[in-house]
């Protein structure tokens, strides 16, 4: 089921959290709401499950408007960061739940449990109570909790911030198959760049309240609408120098370093501007050569991660397969792949 | 972090804990002496038991002339004692709710003058109590001096009860919601639950401090036919005509072993009600 | 759609009642009744009207002509009391000469009365002629009128008439009702009684307080928190008894402790002193138990809230101490106690409040004796309104009294309120139905 925001503001008292939102979630769709916290998203999500009540704007589920209608009423399931498993009832308890206040018959809660344990693979666990289940196991039971009364919507938020690495990695993509499964519309809160990258159709990244671009996880890594997004996404992360144009070329701090861009030509001199470079596109395949020297050097297994500093004291960083010819210290010429490179105007909009 | 050992081999404790015995005599000495002088004659002058007896306690059978039956005043007292308790806790785990959780008009206010009432001392009340009880013909009954203490007991109760719902994670409700419970079956069937441990120490609680109370009774109720056992216990205290300690204290145990066996195995759940419930 | 609202209102209902009833109600009554003479004597309803010895008594010094009128005897022949001459089967003649000759005659005493009916055709005996006047005595004295109105009825048959400002008078001293008056204060504000008393109760909280709720329940805290925790906890469970323990079996065991036949007269027995009463003996004495048996009570909640202070502190900082080389002393002047201050606080505020109003061990030992050497406010409260020896319980004053401390009580709770910052207690619901 489609869902729709329009001009969704919500405020605390007198501080604004979010004002005019705009956002359409198509049917089936899996979309991350994705920004650094206080960022609003979890507003936004419990807005969306009739947990908070919007200030002002509209909440569509389909072509219905919910933006009255109490939580009881709207018909989304829930996936808490905690789990909110209540610890009084066993894990079929706790999955019948939904089931139990809407009176549904004892034998067909006991079915469809059954069914939706099968589902995520916890048949075994069911007589057991949250406390004795292992984190993977509770956002198991929680998952089957919310979508055994057949959700409209299926929300999620930050669900594997409390599980270690190595489980994270497996609920990513058993997330990922159980919303393709029942084919319901979901939206992940999250503000691990990886998790949405990875389990989402679509990215919505949020900053202060405002969305500040939506669109699929890779057209969002490689358009960044503006330098907050191109900072966001990315591991290791994107680094940025700051610079002024000058007659087509970008001029670094101190005038010593001169990056010849195409997308520079027609701007008029001295604008300041900001590159961001990512790391992979600084090293061995670009077309412009930059002298610096590496001041910090770090190996991930599988490549190596250097940071290259310019006589000016801003840093690049650089990320290539792994090589034990170089240290600290040593003098670098290496190429920067102009073409991939992002130019910001100093406000952070891209150019 | 369960009881940890805060002491540190740097010091030994063993001159504290000796001051701290030599000082607790005085206390250990009046309660052993409390149950051995039930049981035993001693000669006049003498501390040691000269010979067993049981008829201290003969007024377990044997009613004494102007005094009620003691096992009417002992029901009498767990009436007046459950009761309360009873009271406490339907109306306190409710306004504790609602002061945690609900979005009600002057919630703050409320929340403030319950704050105010736990420190305030209400003893000093009982005169206009005891003139409004005898207005609305509930003086010298059971029910009247009930109402009266789960009254007085109240502020602290939902203090309490606010307290430990506060504890309770917010999204356990929220997820109640979105699963469909009103907010009414939320509280009865998810949170309640949760609060167990402290629903059993704040009625185990009002229940002691019922069992217990002397006052109340004493001016609101202290006819015969309501008569609870600290004011039996008290009346024959004073009752200068059968002045007799063995008996005073066989009443005293008879009336305080209740009261020592919830103690011994609750002792957990109460020190932290005694504390405070102060956690401000 | 409130529903959370609607159900909120609901759920604390009946607490708000309760609350208002018991507290609230109360609150005003202790005001209202401070501000009257109520009293066993004047009841605690309306009362009515009654000439008594007492009243009179009161008039004659406003009024001594009138006081003195109303307290003879009148004898009025009236229908009523033919009607009873004829009802005490009497010589029909009596009773009609009275009707034709005498009716509506007022005769000032019983002599003048009796001189008439003497006089009367049928000539009654002595016996009869008694019998007779007693029929027609409309004396006021001691008469009960249900209302101001009956009461100056029966004034005017008697033939006394009183200007309005005479009838006020004669309504204020008749009156057996309570009436409204600011005595009580006057009384509070001048008696050396009272003031006896003030010092007492000052001296009764400050010492307690000092010695045992803030200092005893300190030492306890520090010292259990040096020892093994199965010790500890042995004596902080010793010393929670006197709380647990019902009051009146409390104070029973330490009036063991102290009575001619307990056990210290027996104690000191053994070194030939004489047995007596330690409690009552003398008001050093007396003041000696009083604090002990109060501050037993008192230590524990410090104790309590103390221990569980101190075992909120980060034990690294007593191992880092203890690696820094501070004493034990030191330990606890630099590092505990100044980590207890809001405890500290907390416990003073609350217990100053539970020491003033509370009485209960006081009245169940000395009761405030020798003599009224411990009588503290709340006692004398108690006293004057609920138990004394004269039988004339005064609400009035005893509500005055309380009143005082329910003031200071609302003026400390206040302060309590602001002290421990109670807005931060309170948080926004998060759902919002």
């Amino acid at each position: 089921m489609r869902i729709l925001l329009e001009k969704f503001s919500k405020s605390f008292g007198s501080t604004k959290v979010i004002e005019d939102m705009d956002l359409d979630v198509g049917s089936g769709e899996m979309l991350a709401l994705l920004g650094p916290s206080g960022c609003g998203k979890s507003t936004t999500l419990f807005s969306i499950c009739g947990i908070h009540r919007p200030t002002s704007g509209r909440i569509l589920f389909g072509n219905k408007d919910v933006t009255d209608l109490p939580s009881q009423e709207r018909n989304v399931g829930v996936v808490f960061q905690s789990y909110a498993l209540y610890p009084h009832m066993t894990a079929a308890e706790n999955i019948g739940f939904p089931l139990t206040v809407r009176r549904v018959a004892t034998a067909e809660i006991r079915k469809r449990v059954a069914e939706i344990a099968a589902l995520v693979h916890i048949d075994n666990l069911l007589d057991r109570r949250p406390s004795q289940l292992s984190g993977g196991q509770q956002q198991r039971v929680a998952l089957a909790r919310a979508l055994i009364r057949r959700p409209d919507v299926l929300l999620l938020d930050e669900p594997l911030a409390n599980l270690d690495a190595k489980l994270r990695l497996e609920m990513r993509s058993e997330i990922r198959r159980l919303q393709k499964e029942t084919g319901i519309t979901a939206i992940l809160v999250t503000h691990d760049q990886v998790e949405a990258m990875s389990m989402c159709d679509r990215i919505a990244i949020m900053k202060a309240g405002e969305i500040v671009q939506i669109a699929t996880p890779s057209e969002m890594y490689n358009d960044p609408r503006t330098a907050f997004v191109a900072g966001f996404l990315g591991n290791p992360p994107i680094s940025f120098l700051k610079g002024t144009a000058e007659q087509g070329e970008f001029v670094l701090g101190d005038g010593s370093i001169r990056l010849p861009l195409a997308a520079l030509s027609g701007m008029p001199d001295g604008t300041p501007l900001m590159l961001g470079v990512r790391p992979e596109h600084f090293g061995n395949g670009g077309d412009v050569p930059v002298t610096g020297r590496i001041s910090f050097a770090e190996t991930q297994g599988r490549e190596n991660l250097y940071d290259v500093m310019f006589a000016d004291g801003s840093v690049l960083r650089s990320i290539q397969p792994v090589r034990g010819d170089l240290k600290p210290g040593d003098d670098v010429r290496w190429n920067l792949d102009s073409k991939a490179a992002f130019v910001f105007a100093e406000d952070g909009r891209r150019l | 972090m369960a009881q940890k050992r805060r002491t540190s081999a740097n010091f030994s404790s063993l001159p504290v804990i000796l001051l701290l015995g030599l000082i607790s005599l005085p206390l250990l000495l009046m309660y052993a002496y409390l149950f051995i002088d039930t049981v035993t004659d001693s000669q006049a002058g003498s501390l040691v038991p000269s010979q067993f007896t049981l008829r201290h306690w003969s007024f377990l059978w044997e009613t004494k002339t102007g005094k009620p039956n003691i096992w009417r005043v002992t029901f009498n007292t767990f009436i007046f004692a459950s009761s309360i308790t009873a009271v406490i806790l339907l109306v306190s785990s409710m306004a504790g709710y609602v002061l945690s959780r609900l979005n009600v008009p002057a919630r703050g206010v409320f929340l403030a003058g319950v704050m105010v009432l736990h420190a305030f001392p209400s003893v000093t009340l009982i005169i206009a109590i005891f003139v409004v009880l005898q207005w609305i013909g509930l003086y010298n009954s059971l029910i009247g001096v009930i109402l009266v203490k789960a009254a007085i007991d109240l502020p602290l109760g939902i203090w309490l009860m606010k307290g430990f719902y506060d504890t309770v994670p917010w999204e356990i409700e929220m997820a109640g919601l979105v699963d469909g419970a009103s907010r009414f079956t939320v509280w009865r069937r998810l949170v309640l639950p949760q609060i167990k441990p402290a629903i059993m120490a704040l009625g185990l609680f009002s229940f002691l401090t019922g069992w217990s109370e002397f006052i109340l009774p004493q001016v609101l109720a202290p006819g015969a036919q309501v008569q609870v056992l600290s004011v039996y216990l008290a009346g024959l205290i004073v009752d200068d005509n059968n002045f007799d300690f063995g008996t005073f204290k066989a009443v005293g145990v008879f009336y305080v072993v209740p009261v020592l066996i919830l103690y011994v195995f609750f002792q957990k759940h109460l020190m932290n009600i005694y504390g405070g419930g102060t956690k401000g | 759609m409130r529903t959370s609202r609607t159900l909120g209102l609901v759920m604390i209902a009946p607490a708000a009642i309760m609350i208002l009833l018991f507290y609230l109600m109360p609150v005003i009554l202790t005001g209202v009744f401070s501000m009257t003479n109520m009293s066993t004597a004047t009841g605690i309803s309306g009362g009515a009207f009654q000439v008594t010895q007492g009243a009179v008594n009161r008039l004659r010094t406003e009024m001594p002509e009138i006081a003195d009128a109303i307290s003879e005897p009148r004898f009025v022949i009236d229908e009523a009391g033919i009607a009873a001459v004829e009802a005490a089967g009497l010589a029909s003649a009596i009773a009609a000469e009275l009707r034709t000759e005498h009716l509506g005659e007022v005769h000032a005493s019983r002599r003048e009365a009796e001189r008439m009916i003497k006089a009367l055709k049928e000539r009654p005996s002595t016996r009869q002629t008694k019998q007779i006047s007693d029929f027609f005595n409309r004396s006021v004295i001691n008469t009960r009128f249900e209302s101001r109105e009956a009461l100056m009825e029966g004034l005017k048959k008697l033939g006394v008439t009183l200007t309005p400002e005479q009838q006020e008078a004669m309504a204020r001293a008749t009156y057996t009702g309570w009436v409204w008056t600011t005595d009580n204060f006057r009384v509070i504000g001048n008696s050396p009684d009272m003031a006896q008393v003030f010092v007492n109760t000052a001296f009764y909280v400050a010492v307690t307080l000092l010695l045992f709720n803030v200092g005893y329940a300190l030492f306890l805290a520090v010292t259990t928190h040096y020892m093994p925790a199965t010790t500890a906890s042995i004596f902080r469970a010793i010393w929670l008894l006197p709380r647990i323990t019902p009051v009146v079996i409390y104070v029973l065991m330490w009036k063991w402790l102290t009575w001619d036949s307990g056990f210290i007269s027996m104690f000191m027995g053994q070194f030939g002193h004489p047995p007596k009463n330690y409690l009552l003996d003398s008001a050093y004495n007396a003041w000696f138990f009083v604090i002990l048996i109060n501050g037993f009570i008192g230590a524990s909640m410090g104790m309590l809230v103390f221990s569980s202070a101190i075992k909120a502190i980060p034990e690294a900082q007593f191992h880092a101490s203890e690696v820094d080389g501070a004493s034990r002393w030191q330990q606890i002047r630099y590092i505990i106690l100044p980590q207890l201050r809001w405890p500290i606080l907390f416990v003073t505020c609350y217990q100053t409040l539970s020491l003033l109003a509370s009485f209960n061990e006081i009245l169940l030992s000395t009761r405030g004796g020798p003599g009224r050497a411990t009588e503290v406010w709340s006692l004398a409260a108690y006293h004057t309104a609920l138990q004394n020896y004269t039988g004339n319980l005064e609400y009035g004053l005893g509500a005055a009294m309380a009143l005082v401390l329910v003031v200071i009580g609302v003026i400390l709770s206040l302060i309590y309120l602001r002290v421990f910052r109670y807005d931060t207690l309170i948080s926004k619901p998060l759902i919002e139905d």
